[in-house]
């Protein structure tokens, strides 16, 4: 639109942004001009995060929820990978396969993954398979869906070259399919980490006996703001985090397959 | 080969309908506890339909969900698009509010909610809000996207035709930029529901939500289905509606938009 | 008996309105260990003749068949050598061309020899280990040529191979491919529409008519070759310099021409 920022006003502008932002919170925070429940000075939820790696809430400290919690997160995406990845190639490649998956799938894809939260807690109480069940519903269609394009879509003439070579069922889908698709697997599993985050928090501010989540809940029943707006704190960096070591991961595996 | 999808589709869901059928009711091999058979989510169904249950009917449920929806909804389009536009025209806008957008952005929706019902209640405002934020984020970026991808050329002519700011932003800008705004606008109504079902669960009073809360408590699992199936139905009419704006809003396309999957 | 045979073929594709006929009545043999080429405009059909014999098409009339046996679907014995190489990317070049052999379940040591050999057949001894993309195209075609030859297969199929290099690296690999005809002849099914690469590889050559492709006339170089001793030469440049060579060439152009006007 209009021209490019040099390096130093992106940079400034950036900075004017973000203090104005953190100012006015400040300001609204430390003059009083609402309760300190409502809304507490930045330097009270930062202090509050640190303390809470320190002191326990909720029975457990913030790094002990927050390992509770990246376990479930992490069970509940390998499983998702695990069952959507083959399932999606799988599907790529033979049309019966997909004919039969593909209208349950349809069906199913419209049901929130939070809304099976109520059998979750029905099923496994406030056990680890709950969030584990929640997290795989969320994390799973993306796995799936880009398996399935990767192979659906991968050139035709390695598939030709790929048969012309005698290749068997087995041996096109490990060798052939799965590694052409790669790059769209990886993207998938990238958004299923994040679905499967969001769907995690979610699940946790539910049915859980422990994790960010549910420390977050507890905060709030108990009216300790400050808490509560640490563990959102803890919960983004933590998805941020995540993000990056997969884009990281991403692009060094393209690099390593000369992709670009 | 579309009738052959169609009959293998068929006989797979009838096959479904019949395990289904079978495993509760006939056999038993899943107790009623656990998932429910089909005779009893139709009587679920009677009751709530009828009768009401959790304070009300289904139908006054689902409205009540679906207004909540809509309004979150409006407000974040309302918000998010005109600073999508903002952030995509002006490249001092861009670099003055990104930071905070980056700050922001990673919080998961649903981590809102405590914080929301901190400070509106259980009530009605509180869920406004939360979707509100859910629809807002991806209603930013892709009408950021949408602007940032316009072909120069069509920027450069207006520009020529001298254009003021007002008429360019909304005849050129926002028109030019409108299918990846549809776009946002779709993952925002996906993103609306399943945070105002979250924060139903969480804790509300009336509403589809509430309805899936109360079934678990009472151990009502054909009343959990019904809801689901409510919750699914509600979202897929939402989504057509919106497809149907969409048709028209981009009607000066000539090709067709490949349908999502 | 023949190598490959094509037996009254008819290709039609797409149906009701849109269908195009694409082949009409295609005869033809090519015996063993001759090198054919086809000639023809671009849409006359010459590559659906090879995906009849490779199998990734079946004729509409008619029968393909190989050996005596009719094509079924693709597989090893009939090797093709596309034009855009095929490689795959996440191979090296031995994985690449190990592939094959794999499939028809033969020892690692046996593998290991034969890859060996081609190698160092197609002067890729250095690059056994590089990934396609650090290959020039030239290099990579000659990976995919590896890829076929190591199968021992009853035919090859080459469909205008060398149209995706430029023009130096093609003249060089056709010197490649005449040389390698003279080391281990094959029966070869070769596509192309640079009818100078035709005269200059091919034993006969077939130029096909406008769509519905139709084999026009078939043209036999070889005796030519023998007569004219072609192959006391080692450079391109110098055969395509002979009187017979051009003979030979403008006749097939003038050929092509009337198929472009009429």
């Amino acid at each position: 639109m209009d021209r490019r920022l040099s390096h130093s006003e992106t940079i400034g502008l950036g900075a004017l942004g973000l203090m104005s932002f953190i100012g006015l919170w400040a300001a609204i925070s430390g003059f009083g001009l609402v309760p300190e429940q409502f809304l507490p000075t930045p330097i009270a939820v930062i202090g509050r995060f640190i303390d809470l790696f320190r002191e326990p809430f909720a029975g457990f400290t913030l790094q002990q929820h927050l390992s509770s919690s990246l376990m479930r997160y992490l069970y509940g995406l390998l499983l998702a990978a695990v069952i959507g990845i083959p399932l999606g190639l799988a599907m790529g490649w033979f049309r019966t396969l997909d004919d039969v998956v593909t209208p349950i799938f349809e069906g199913l894809r419209f049901i929130a993954p939070i809304a099976w939260v109520p059998f979750a807690a029905l099923w496994f109480g406030t056990g680890i398979g709950g969030p584990i069940m929640i997290i795989f519903a969320g994390a799973f269609p993306p796995c799936l869906i880009n398996a399935y394009r990767g192979a659906r879509f991968v050139e035709p003439r390695l598939i030709e070259a790929a048969r012309m070579l005698g290749t068997g069922h087995r041996r096109m889908l490990m060798e052939i399919l799965f590694p052409a698709s790669l790059p769209s697997v990886m993207a998938g599993v990238r958004v299923a980490a994040g679905l499967g985050w969001q769907s995690l928090v979610g699940a946790e501010l539910i049915v859980a006996s422990a994790g960010v989540g549910f420390m977050m809940v507890q905060a709030q029943a108990s009216v300790q703001t400050p808490t509560v707006m640490a563990g959102m704190i803890a919960i983004g960096i933590t998805g941020l985090l995540i993000d990056i070591a997969l884009r990281q991961g991403e692009s060094l595996l393209r690099h390593r397959l000369g992709a670009d | 080969m579309g009738l052959r999808r169609f009959l293998i589709g068929f006989a797979t869901l009838s096959a479904l309908a019949s395990l289904w059928y079978g495993a509760t009711s006939v056999t038993g091999l899943v107790s009623s506890g656990r998932f429910p058979s089909p005779i009893e989510t139709y009587t679920a169904f009677q009751q709530i339909a009828w009768r009401g249950y959790a304070g009300g009917t289904l139908p006054a449920h689902a409205l009540h969900s679906i207004r909540l929806v809509a309004m979150g909804f409006a407000v974040a389009v309302a918000t998010g698009v005109p600073l999508g536009l903002l952030m995509g025209s002006s490249r001092k806008a861009e670099a003055l509010i990104n930071p905070v957008f980056l700050l922001i952005r990673p919080i998961p929706p649903l981590a809102w909610i405590p914080l929301a019902i901190l400070w509106l209640g259980l009530g009605d405002a509180a869920k406004i809000m939360v979707i509100w934020f859910a629809a807002f984020v991806p209603a930013v970026i892709n009408t950021f996207s949408g602007v940032r991808s316009i072909e120069h050329p069509v920027i450069e002519a207006a520009r020529m035709l001298g254009t003021p700011p007002w008429r360019f932003v909304v005849e050129v800008v926002a028109p030019a930029a409108s299918p990846m705004i549809f776009t946002g606008l779709r993952l925002s109504l996906q993103a609306s529901w399943t945070t105002l079902v979250a924060a139903e669960l969480v804790g509300a009073l009336f509403g589809l939500g509430r309805v899936l809360n109360l079934a678990q408590q009472d151990i009502y699992p054909g009343m959990i289905l019904v809801g689901m199936i409510a919750v699914a139905l509600c979202g897929w009419m939402t989504t057509r509606f919106l497809a149907f704006g969409e048709a028209r809003a981009l009607a000066w396309r000539h090709f067709e938009a490949k349908p999502a999957r | 008996m023949a190598a490959i045979r094509f037996d009254k073929v008819q290709k039609y594709f797409g149906r009701g309105e849109k269908r195009m006929h694409a082949l009409s009545n295609i005869n033809l043999e090519i015996e063993d260990r001759e090198f054919l080429a086809i000639v023809g405009p671009s849409g006359c059909g010459k590559t659906t003749c090879l995906r009849l014999v490779a199998g990734f098409d079946a004729a509409s009339e008619g029968s393909v068949s190989v050996a005596g046996k009719p094509v079924m679907k693709p597989g090893p014995d009939r090797a093709v050598v596309f034009q855009q190489f095929a490689l795959f990317p996440w191979k090296t070049v031995r994985g690449n061309i190990d592939l094959g052999l794999r499939n028809k379940a033969m020892g690692f040591e046996e593998r290991e020899k034969r890859i060996a050999d081609v190698l160092k057949l197609m002067n890729l001894e250095t690059y056994a280990d590089a990934f396609p993309h650090q290959l020039s195209g030239g290099m990579q075609q000659r990976v995919a040529i590896a890829r076929a030859y190591v199968l021992d297969p009853e035919v090859l199929l080459m469909d205008e191979p060398f149209g995706a290099l430029d023009a130096q690296t093609r003249v060089v690999m056709q010197e490649e491919l005449v040389r390698l005809a003279r080391v281990q002849p094959r029966t070869v099914l070769f596509i192309t529409h640079a009818v100078e690469e035709a005269v200059y590889l091919a034993d006969r050559i077939a130029v096909m008519t406008r769509r519905p492709g139709r084999i026009k006339e078939l043209v036999d170089v070889k005796s030519v070759r023998d007569a004219e001793k072609w192959n006391r030469f080692e450079r391109i440049e110098d055969v395509m310099d002979l009187d017979s060579f051009v003979h030979l060439r403008t006749g097939i152009w003038r050929s092509l021409r009337e198929e472009k006007n009429g």
